[in-house]
């Protein structure tokens, strides 16, 4: 049964949004309020009696409803802990505790409403002629200021909310759901088009809601029953951006406070019709002074009685129609003042809300409302940001279109002109046929260019260009201000005066007016205010409005929270195959980029001596690991290396420096040759990346011809450094096929062998650490197998783990520089300590001509090993190195306290004549104090000579070792199976859409040129996925790059099988089990797409991206390929990263796929590919 | 966001691309002087207007490709 | 060359205009009489010849043509802006100031900048609004902690406040950042630096001004310069859109169209031009106090006396001329944001904009002198011109005035780029505010 709420409330009103059989209450400043479903807070209020919402920025004047819709400036209230909710345009919810802002201490009585008084003295810009003197004084005027801030509030506990973003392609994205905006999506789809229709508002139909209300229920339902319209209601076209990409901000989702909507449009039609502008008199903020559309929507579309006797300023048709709504609310129009019969208006009377109108013929009407409708502003800012600029007319008194925002962006309804529905939606439905007519271009352009298509033909698409009608421009009395002044900026309390003294003042271009006064930057951005303000400088300046322009719109169209252009945040991270084990046993995580990596497991200084005394064993992992293959490595070596590589032998590992062009050192680390035309590259764990991209750049750009094919395996390997005097014991134990003993496996030498029963392990006889040590590196699966064995073989060695502030310390003792810490973003080779490395008389290296420069003029600091003459003395890194004259002449770049020599050890930067060993330097603490220095005869503190990594016990014999595990990096929870020895989760599940960890699957990398006779034999290109005799898919992953997949265990098998494919082609092709290097999921589900296109940006349209296709990009931030391969019928997708970022990958889909009820399903037992 | 025409991948987002800058030419290491060197270190067209530059499709194909691009408009042109 | 003397007379033949003086006594005054405050500047005609052609009317342009005349009577000296004064960077940077550098040449030239902006309200009777509510820029990880230390230790050796905090006194400072240790970007630390703070960025450009325009100084805005005219390696005049002006000094004040100038006087620059972009929320009641700086997280924000929240990033990507911003922008920006104050996710994003930075490749500016006499340069500014403006008008002055470079810019002279003599900024790049 229907009930009455609110004594302003009328009876059932035709187009009414409300639901009047259910009520609910909301609290108004502690107030209890009742409300119908479909009352906006404000609608509520008005209907309770409520006028006044809030106090204004600079004299606290009352403020009430002036638009009652998004863009009322008076209707900023507080929602809970939401600030600047638009009163207006938020639709009221039962238990809102609602108040309003910048009141003190209360609405009805406001304190600082005594600055209305001051308001003479107050003029704009004021502040910049007072508080000058005492400058002492200033921060007290300061916190003056700050307390007038006109604004809601925020709270510390507000947590950070679900919110989610989802990328889209449609061909046509039209802004603004009134009835062009409909129109044209109508005849956009009916074009075969891809529509996306954006409406602020909660429903379609704009302002025929409350003209026309079943011409806007007919249009409504003949949207709905169109074929590839999508419609988005109660969002907002927040900006357009270079290329149509465009931001929309869809608010209050089931599972999302707000979604950011990325969405590349191959057309923008911008159909966001009028605004209605606010007339200019003394007066006219007075709550009670309502516009045209104000009173149309409060009494059409909620039911409520602006007020009782009415005086009405009109000078258009929707005026007068506003008269009629008025009348037929019961409300009392004292007066009509007919604009166009050149009637006017002087000033309202009254403070808390208007008393009385008082014409210009001098004449006082007693009312409690006035309305105006003195006509409109077009919202062009989406035009703008396309670049148009547009041009005013003053037959119409309001800027149209320029008509040049560009091929991609059209205009069409209010914005465009005036005319009859039939003339508007006639011009909307031409504009919609051509925006699909131009986007069926741009997609054809699109697929054309894509790899990843079946190969089946396109059409080039047919139609000619349409030539739009033109919308007429009705007439229309340029009326701004009234003979008195008043409000321009409603929020930011800028009234027309302000602005003529700012011009008189000498600000009188637009943008200096603007600046000056702040006109225009309020929470409203000039929607309202800038054709008036624009109005009052021309007039101010004598110019015209066309002369003098209007302001540049910038993004947002409307204010979108930071919450949701934050989206969910995606962080990629990255694991060792270890981590697991560093949880259990409390290591205290260290971020180092993306990786967490164990900074120490509780007394860095014992894990130090437990190395130098015994053995302990480090996760080095993320150490950089590069696959070289291919004759020409040598060349590539010698150019990015300082020093030389051509006679590196099979077996030996060499130490090397890079340094860039300018000569400034960028990494190190050692390469070792595994083979003929095999080498394994290492490089710094913050390098790895860059090195990568480094070293691609110089053999694409500059030496295409170079035999060399490089792939990163970096986690393809879990890295252990094993050091310590027992390390050959400890290592010896558990290696099979290498022979340990000093005399064959010297220092910088590499072999290959099984390690705990790991076939293709990879064991360096180097150190960082100057201790025997073997660097281990072992096929991810199964690094933490050999991590336990270690540990557990060790035991009576006295093994434990060490973490990186161990390895740090160890570091330093023995003088090995960290680079990027011992050096710096201009630290040339000869000022890193490694002249010995680099050689000059090499024809050419990177960064030859600079260090050739700097050996001959010796420019630049030195790195040095310094000792402070009190061992006791530990400087803090950074502490900077003075001469007497206190003048900086060098810096401590890293320092410690020596657990091996018990005292304090650094290195350091100093100025050239400072680095002769002996040298007393003075160290500058940042406590204040100089303390003593020397600069030490080696870099190396500890075991100079190296002695220690020589020491020659024999190796024991191997011993029994529990059976090889391998793990995926994505946790099996829950019940477990073992398939083809990995250890992967069983549960099942039938929901209607999956993830399925998939990385147990064999997968083999094929590199080669994509068009040569090896990409024919393996029958794909890249773009496009293959199943390869039902066993194996293979995969053109990129340009001359092919993923092979098979069954668990299947890697043997496949790579014999393609490296005799390559080696029977004769050409140059490499073959690498990446099993191990990659993590593999998969999928499967309705959805999987939708949800994929919240965390990737590429159209995964059937046309696009059909069944097989293959692709590379970024998903949720994290370089991915995805691969197409549907289940009889059902899309899927199998994706792929490499190994370290499995479990980021997997939880990023899991967090995506809750919209649609996602669930993890098992490894298959076989997977079916 | 921009797009750029890779002429492997087709049009991506910019996002998933490296700026390598302006295509420059390396001196011969051998005879440079400093002025020539630290010219080709340092000192760029920087144009308003049209220019070749190289970009690293990092969150893609990984090839290294050469765009036509106009640096006030943003507007590109595949080249390869 | 030295225009020392010759325009001393130039000086007297304009006419020095005292200014009505700003004073709350003179809002009083006027609000009583409800009377017009003066023309804040002068429209003045373009003449033929001027001693001195300053190209780009922002605070590096404005401040160069006031010390001219109030420090050296060099007061035939026109400033020439394609647009309205402080249109460009001057009006589109976050107006953060500071001096925690980390060269000592960087820092001595930055403190002798923010000592000038100190006193500017009281030197230009113009009210700045300096709020020097200090500067906070804060560490996620040890190599950053490192070369924050590093930056207050050298800071320090040059009297400079700066010290590294730790996350209690952070939280201290800043209560709504989240200094739990469980996120993705702990907080390990931040170098504090009392002195720096933010500024009415249009009120230094006005300032500036309208204390130029005092001294007799034509500003003409809306003439773009559209050549330099040379004749034997000197400078002889300029071209514009409102006609022909001579003058053997033309000064390069502009930001992003550095290179163009340039090369219109046939001088190569070792710069590269970005957008750096920035954005401002809807107002909040002031929460936060000090300026916070993530270099690790390119963000850094400040709350404006209106009760917004200014940020900014660092430059994009890629090179550009366009002004226009970008959406990932705004995307990363909030992103970031959030992960240090959570709180702040039901703030919305009002406006977005951006400006253009010249780059080059030590991070720091190019000042002084060229091969072309009579063509000086100030620009090369990338992240951080805003902050020197005074100092670099006290110094270019001084350049022009003397026809050579004092100490404090000797670092920064083109040459470098062909010595190889590189300033050492670049050791703590990432974003610089």
């Amino acid at each position: 049964m229907s009930q009455q709420v609110g004594r302003m409330r009328l009876g059932p009103q035709p187009g009414e949004v409300i639901d009047r059989r259910r009520a609910f209450e909301f609290t108004w400043n502690g107030r209890t309020v009742t409300a119908h479903p479909g009352d906006t807070i404000v609608s509520a209020l008005a209907a309770d009696g409520e006028r006044v919402f809030s106090r204004s920025f600079k004299y606290h004047r009352p403020r009430g409803l002036l638009t009652a819709s998004f863009h009322d400036p008076g209707c900023m209230v507080q929602v809970d802990d939401e600030p600047n909710v638009r009163g207006g345009h938020r639709l009221a919810e039962p238990g809102m505790a609602v108040s309003s802002q910048n009141t003190w201490p209360s609405l009805k009585f406001d304190v600082k409403a005594i600055n209305r008084f001051a308001g003479r003295f107050l003029t704009a810009g004021f502040y910049y002629k007072t508080f000058m003197k005492p400058e002492f004084l200033w921060p007290t005027y300061q916190k003056v200021l700050r307390g007038f801030v006109h604004a809601g509030e925020i709270s510390p506990d507000t947590p950070h909310d679900y919110y989610d973003k989802r990328y889209a392609h449609p061909d046509v994205l039209i802004a603004g759901g009134g009835p062009a905006g409909m129109s044209a999506a109508i005849a956009a789809a009916r074009a075969g088009a891809s529509v996306m229709l954006v409406e602020e508002e909660h429903q379609l139909g704009g302002h025929l809601r409350w003209t026309d209300p079943a011409a806007a229920a007919e249009l409504t339902a003949e949207v709905a029953a169109t074929d590839g319209i999508e419609v988005l209601t109660n969002s907002t076209v927040a900006g357009r951006y270079d290329q149509n990409w465009i931001a929309v901000a869809q608010r209050d989702l089931p599972h999302a406070r707000e979604r950011l909507i990325k969405a590349r449009a191959r057309t923008l039609v911008v159909a966001g019709g009028l605004i209605e502008r606010p007339y200019v008199f003394a007066g006219n903020d007075t709550p009670g002074v309502m516009l045209s559309t104000a009173v149309r929507r409060l009494i059409n579309l909620h039911a409520v009685k602006p007020g009782q006797r009415a005086v009405v300023l009109t000078a258009n048709p929707e005026g007068d129609a506003a008269v009629a709504d008025l009348e037929r609310a019961g409300v009392e129009v004292a007066h009509v003042a007919d604009a166009r019969k050149g009637e006017d208006v002087v000033r309202v009377h009254g403070r808390k809300g208007v008393k009385a109108v008082e014409l210009s013929g001098g004449q006082k009407i007693d009312a409690d409302l006035f309305v105006t409708a003195t006509g409109w502003t077009a919202p062009t800012s989406l035009l703008n940001m396309a670049g148009d600029v547009p041009v005013y007319s003053p037959t119409a008194a309001r800027f149209l279109p320029g008509g040049t925002a560009g091929e991609s962006v059209l205009a069409t309804g209010g914005i465009a002109g005036d005319g009859s529905l039939d003339e508007l939606r006639e011009h909307a439905e031409a504009t919609g046929t051509e925006a699909a007519r131009r986007a069926a271009g741009g997609r054809y352009h699109q697929l054309a260019a894509v790899p990843t298509r079946n190969g089946g033909k396109l059409s080039k698409p047919k139609g000619t260009a349409a030539t739009l009608p033109q919308l007429p421009v009705h007439e229309h009395p340029e009326l701004f201000r009234a003979s008195t002044h008043g409000i321009v900026d409603y929020s930011e309390d800028v009234s027309s005066k302000d602005l003529h003294a700012a011009v008189r003042e000498g600000y009188d271009s637009a943008e200096l007016a603007k600046r000056f006064t702040t006109a225009t930057m309020g929470p409203v951005q000039g929607k309202l205010e800038t054709i008036n303000a624009i109005a009052t400088i021309a007039e101010a300046t004598g110019k015209t409005i066309a002369e003098n322009g209007t302001t540049t719109w910038r993004p947002m169209y409307t204010p979108v929270s930071l919450g949701a252009l934050a989206g969910r945040i995606f962080e990629p991270v990255r694991y060792s195959p270890m981590q697991p084990w560093h949880e259990k046993h409390n290591a205290t995580p260290l971020v180092a980029g993306q990786w967490i990596r164990p900074d120490h497991y509780g007394d860095p200084a014992a894990e130090v001596r437990n190395v130098r005394d015994n053995v302990g064993i480090i996760d080095v992992t993320p150490i950089g690991k590069l696959d070289l293959r291919g004759p020409d490595v040598p060349k590539l070596l010698n150019l990015l290396y300082v020093n030389k590589w051509s006679k590196l032998g099979i077996g030996r590992v060499r130490y090397g420096v890079m340094c860039a062009e300018d000569g400034v050192v960028m990494d190190d680390g050692v390469t070792g040759r595994l083979g003929e035309d095999h080498y394994l590259m290492s490089t710094t764990s913050s390098g790895a990346a860059n090195v990568w991209e480094w070293v691609e750049n110089w053999l694409q750009t500059e030496h295409p011809d170079w035999q060399v094919h490089v792939t990163p395996v970096t986690t393809a390997y879990a890295s252990i450094n094993v050091a310590g005097p027992k390390s050959r014991e400890l290592v010896s134990r558990l290696t099979e096929g290498v022979d340990l003993s000093a005399e064959a496996f010297g220092y910088m030498q590499v072999r290959t062998g099984r390690v705990a029963g790991v076939d293709d392990c990879v064991l360096w006889r180097i150190g960082f650490t100057g201790e025997l040590s073997y660097e281990l590196h072992v096929p991810a699966s199964y690094g933490l197998h050999v991590w336990e064995q270690l540990l557990e073989h060790g035991a009576d060695l006295g093994v434990r783990p060490f973490g990186v502030e161990g390895q740090r310390i160890l570091r330093l003792e023995k003088g090995h520089l960290i680079v990027g810490q011992d050096t710096d973003g201009l630290t040339k080779g000869y000022s890193a300590g490694i002249d010995w490395a680099i050689k000059l008389d090499k024809d050419d290296f990177v960064g030859k001509p600079e260090l050739v420069w700097q050996h001959e003029n010796g420019g630049g600091t030195r790195l040095v090993g310094i000792q402070p003459l009190d061992g006791t003395v530990v400087p803090p890194e950074a502490s900077q190195i003075v001469n007497s004259r206190g003048t900086i002449v060098g810096r401590i770049t890293s320092s410690r306290m020596s657990p091996t020599l018990n005292r304090a050890i650094c290195l350091g930067q100093v100025e050239a004549d400072l680095a002769k060993p002996g040298t007393t330097l003075t160290v500058h603490l940042p406590t204040g104090t100089k303390v003593g220095a020397r600069v030490t005869e080696h870099h190396a503190h500890v075991d100079p000579e190296g002695t220690r990594q020589n020491i020659d016990t024999p190796p024991s014999q191997p011993r029994p070792h529990a059976t090889p595990v391998a793990r995926s990096p994505i946790p099996a929870s829950g019940r477990t199976t073992t398939i083809a020895g990995w250890q992967v989760d069983a549960r099942r599940s039938s929901a209607t859409l999956r993830l399925a960890d998939h990385t147990l699957l064999a997968k083999v990398g094929i590199r080669a040129a994509h068009d040569g006779s090896i990409a024919q034999a393996l029958g794909t290109r890249f773009g496009r996925a293959v199943h390869d005799n039902g066993s194996a898919v293979i995969v053109g992953s990129g340009p001359g790059e092919w993923f092979v997949l098979g069954s668990p265990g299947s890697q043997d098998k496949l790579l014999t099988r393609m490296r005799n494919l390559v080696e029977e082609t004769g050409e140059f092709g490499t073959v690498i089990d990446q099993t191990h290097g990659r993590a593999l999921m998969k999928l499967t589900g309705e959805h999987a797409a939708d949800l994929l296109a919240k965390v990737c940006g590429v159209d995964l349209s059937e046309a696009a991206t059909p069944d097989g296709a293959a692709l590379r990009t970024s998903v949720a931030r994290l370089v991915t390929d995805v691969v197409r391969i549907d289940e009889n019928g059902t899309p899927a997708y199998l994706l792929h990263c490499e190994r370290s970022s499995g479990q980021y990958l997997f939880n990023a889909l899991l967090d995506a796929g809750n919209e649609f009820g996602i669930e993890i399903d098992g490894c298959p037992t076989a997977p079916t590919l | 966001m921009i797009q750029l025409p890779c002429p492997w991948c087709g049009p991506r987002n910019a996002s998933e691309f490296t700026h390598h800058g302006e295509v420059t030419s390396r001196p011969d290491v051998g005879t440079a002087t400093p002025e020539q060197w630290r010219r080709y270190l340092y000192f760029r067209r920087n144009a308003n207007g049209w220019v070749d530059e190289n970009w690293y499709h990092t969150a893609g194909c990984r090839r290294f490709i050469r765009v036509r691009r106009h640096t006030l408009s943003n507007e590109t042109e595949a080249t390869r | 060359m030295s225009v020392g003397n010759g325009s001393h007379r130039a000086g007297n033949r304009n006419g020095k205009r005292k200014p009505q003086r700003y004073s709350a006594f003179g809002l009083f005054k006027r609000g009583l009489s409800r009377s017009d405050w003066p023309r804040v500047w002068q429209e003045r005609p373009l003449k033929s010849t001027y001693d001195v052609v300053i190209v780009g009317g922002g605070v590096h342009g404005l401040a160069t043509a006031y010390y001219l005349a109030a420090n050296h009577g060099i007061t035939n000296v026109a400033v020439l802006d394609k647009g309205y004064l402080g249109g460009g960077g001057s009006g589109r940077n976050t107006a953060i100031l500071r001096s925690n550098y980390l060269t000592p040449e960087g820092v001595r030239f930055y403190d002798r900048s923010l000592h000038l902006y100190e006193n500017l309200a009281d030197e230009l009777n113009f009210n700045v609004m300096f709020s020097q509510r200090g500067h906070m820029t804060l560490a996620h990880n040890d190599n950053s902690l490192r070369t924050l230390r590093w930056r207050a230790e050298v800071n320090k050796l040059q009297g400079v406040d700066s010290e590294v905090i730790d996350p209690d006194e952070i939280k201290k400072l800043v209560p709504y950042l989240d200094t739990s240790t469980d996120t993705r970007y702990p907080i390990l630390g931040a170098l504090y630096h009392p002195p720096g703070g933010i500024i009415r960025h249009d009120a230094v450009v006005w300032g500036y001004a309208r204390a130029a325009d005092a001294h007799g100084v034509h500003l003409h805005q809306n003439t773009e310069v559209t050549d330099i005219e040379t004749a034997g390696g000197r400078v002889t005049g300029v071209r514009t859109n409102r006609g022909e002006v001579s003058t053997p000094v033309v000064v390069n004040c502009t930001a992003g169209w550095s290179t163009l100038i340039s090369d219109m006087a046939g001088v190569d620059m070792p710069v590269t031009t970005s957008p750096l972009q920035a954005a401002v929320t809807e107002p909040v009641k002031p929460f936060l106090g000090t300026v916070v700086v993530s270099g690790t997280l390119h963000v850094y924000v400040s709350q404006t006396d209106r009760g917004e929240l200014v940020f900014g990033a660092s430059v994009d990507p890629f090179t550009s001329y366009s002004m226009r911003g970008s959406l990932e922008f705004a995307e990363g920006l909030a992103g970031h944001v959030l992960e240090l104050m959570p709180p702040v996710s039901k703030m919305r994003l009002l406006r977005q904009w951006a400006g253009l930075c010249d780059m080059t490749p030590d991070y720091s500016p190019i000042m002084g002198p060229t091969h072309v006499d009579g063509f000086h340069v100030d620009v090369g500014w990338g992240t951080y011109g805003f902050k020197a403006g005074p100092v670099s008008g006290e110094a270019m002055a001084d350049t022009v005035a003397n026809g050579r470079p004092p100490e404090i810019i000797a670092p920064f002279g083109i040459d470098r780029f062909t010595t190889g003599q590189l300033v050492g900024e670049k050791g703590a790049a990432a974003v610089g505010h």
